[in-house]
């Protein structure tokens, strides 16, 4: 009974403090990113909250609490409450597998305990696509649900992209799944230890940098981020499926999208870039020092992670949106065959070269 | 051919998509913004800027109009009304008796200021005259006056006291004809 309870304090504490990184992260991102788009773009970004403008994520988030929360004459009520719920939910509950750290156990209090990931579960990667088309729903629906024409074209255009796309996500990794063996996110991180030609994206027998573009071309069309944003085309859509959200609830999508970005972040930086590994061994810490090792594979793996963000902004502040033929062209005739091509190519080289 | 597998190349490594990638990071790393941060920094007007409109006064205190009408005649966008009369107890002199502007219609052409014979108008350099009521831009004489009196605090004296050319001619500063040396 005690142990229970130990193992359920623990693991409670385990997820309260990711969810707080990843909604401090969030937080940090929404200015991140005002502030790199407008230097990309010759700008200053926000400045009048704080110095520098750091306060402003602090600002919006009191400005959205405290707005009036507005449901739109003929909407459906309960799903039109619930959407929101629907797409924030599946972007955290991800988080569950992800290894953000060494595969370290501690005992506490006599209970075994994984500190740098929730749960080791067999089928990870399985489980964050899951969940991560479960998040499709709550934007169709909430498009469905605001009775407006832009919601719901928003809507429409959000459920095909992201269902062409996910596809091109699911076969983009087969390979790396190939070459690991495993779905277990942790298994996928170990497999990768050593030098960076170990990392699945330069591996022998056949580096997975095919699928590697795939995916992050495919992971910045499942978040509904530019160039890839016609779910929410502001000069098209007004805001496409948010349009009528207002409040809270807005915020709920808006967190989601940000937790989405993040969380593709983290499985790009675990699959294809080795995860918590460094690029060789002596930078990580070592010898004397190795009980710290977790706080230098923490940090590379944030590095890693906010190299993809930081992507994130710079394609944002480069590229402009595509038309929505020449997005699905791009998804069906492109990337799915290159895709398939690879999954190919690296089962052969997976049997010819068995590890 | 080899131009064809060069574009073909050129597909596949993204390489228009990498040029802009490259133009955005050049802008982030030498960052120069041209942003002005407004209320707090303010950028310098050009002499001939063309503010708020003012109505002007003399050394001793007088107001410069006569009265004439030529500014309400000038004006395209009929923003100024004059209603004028004789100066109590001097029948040969005339003043604006009641002076309108409705700044809501003005477009700041200055049309007015080149018309005024005894440059009673003046164009200030103030621009800030956001107001929450827009009937709080139908200004009157008073405080067309007290525009001018804050914007302009060097005054002209009387038009007789000036130079002998000057009030002969009775022609504004900026209208002297070019000396001939």
């Amino acid at each position: 009974m005690v142990e229970v309870g130990v193992k359920l304090a623990l693991s409670l504490t385990q997820i309260a403090v990711v969810m707080g990184v990843v909604l401090l992260t969030v937080m940090f991102l929404t200015l991140a990113e005002r502030k790199v788009l407008g230097w990309m773009q010759d700008r200053m970004g926000p400045m009048e909250v704080g110095p520098y403008g750091i306060l402003q994520p602090v600002a919006d988030g009191l400005k959205l609490f405290f707005k009036e929360d507005i449901v739109p004459a003929g909407a459906n009520k309960f799903l039109f409450s619930m959407a929101p719920l629907l797409a924030l939910v599946p972007a955290l509950i991800g988080f569950a597998v992800i290894p953000f750290g060494p595969d370290l156990t501690v005992e506490v209090f006599g209970v075994q305990f994984k500190p740098f990931v929730i749960s080791d579960i067999n089928v990870g990667i399985l489980y964050i696509l899951a969940f991560t088309s479960i998040g499709a729903y709550g934007i169709i629906l909430g498009g469905w649900a605001s009775n407006s024409k832009y919601s719901l074209l928003g809507g429409l255009r959000s459920a095909a992209q992201v269902i062409s796309y996910e596809l091109n996500v699911g076969l983009a990794i087969v390979g790396v799944l190939l070459l690991a063996g495993s779905l277990s996110l942790v298994k996928i991180t170990e497999a990768q230890t050593g030098w960076f030609w170990n990392w699945f994206i330069f591996a022998p027998p056949f580096p997975q940098i095919f699928a590697f573009v795939v995916y992050v071309i495919s992971a910045v069309a499942e978040t509904n981020r530019l160039p890839f944003d016609l779910p929410e085309a502001e000069s098209e859509l007004v805001a496409g499926f948010f349009t009528e959200y207002s409040g809270m609830r807005f915020a709920f999508f808006f967190l989601a999208e940000y937790a989405n970005m993040i969380l593709v972040s983290c499985i790009a930086a675990a699959l294809f870039l080795g995860g918590w590994n460094a690029p060789a061994p002596f930078l990580q810490f070592h010898g004397s020092l190795a009980h710290l090792l977790w706080l230098s594979a923490t940090i590379w793996f944030a590095v890693k992670v906010y190299f993809f963000l930081f992507l994130f902004f710079w394609l944002r502040a480069t590229l402009p949106r595509l038309r929505y033929d020449q997005l699905m062209r791009f998804g069906w005739k492109v990337m799915l065959p290159i895709a398939l091509g690879n999954i190919l190519i690296t089962a052969i080289a997976a049997y010819l070269f068995p590890k | 051919m080899l131009a064809k597998f060069k574009t073909w190349l050129k597909t596949i490594i993204f390489y228009e998509i990498l040029v802009g990638m490259n133009a955005t990071l050049r802008h982030l790393l030498h960052y120069k913004p041209i942003t002005l941060q407004y209320p707090h920094e303010k950028r310098t007007l050009p002499d001939s800027y063309r503010g708020m409109l003012s109505l002007l006064r003399y050394d001793d205190g007088i107001e410069k109009c006569v009265g004439c009408d030529l500014c309400e005649a000038a004006c395209p966008s009929r923003v100024i009304k004059v209603i004028s009369a004789e100066v109590p107890g001097e029948p040969t002199k005339r003043y604006a008796k009641e002076y309108y502007m409705d700044m809501t219609r003005c477009l700041f052409c200055g049309l007015c200021v080149q018309a005024c014979p005894v440059d009673a108008l003046g164009m200030t350099r103030e621009y800030e005259w956001a107001v929450y009521d827009k009937r709080h831009l139908y200004l009157n004489k008073e405080q067309l006056l007290a525009i001018g009196d804050r914007a302009f605090p060097v005054r002209e004296k009387r038009l007789e006291l000036q130079h002998p050319n000057v009030a002969f001619f009775n022609v504004a500063f900026t209208h002297l004809p070019p000396k001939n040396s």
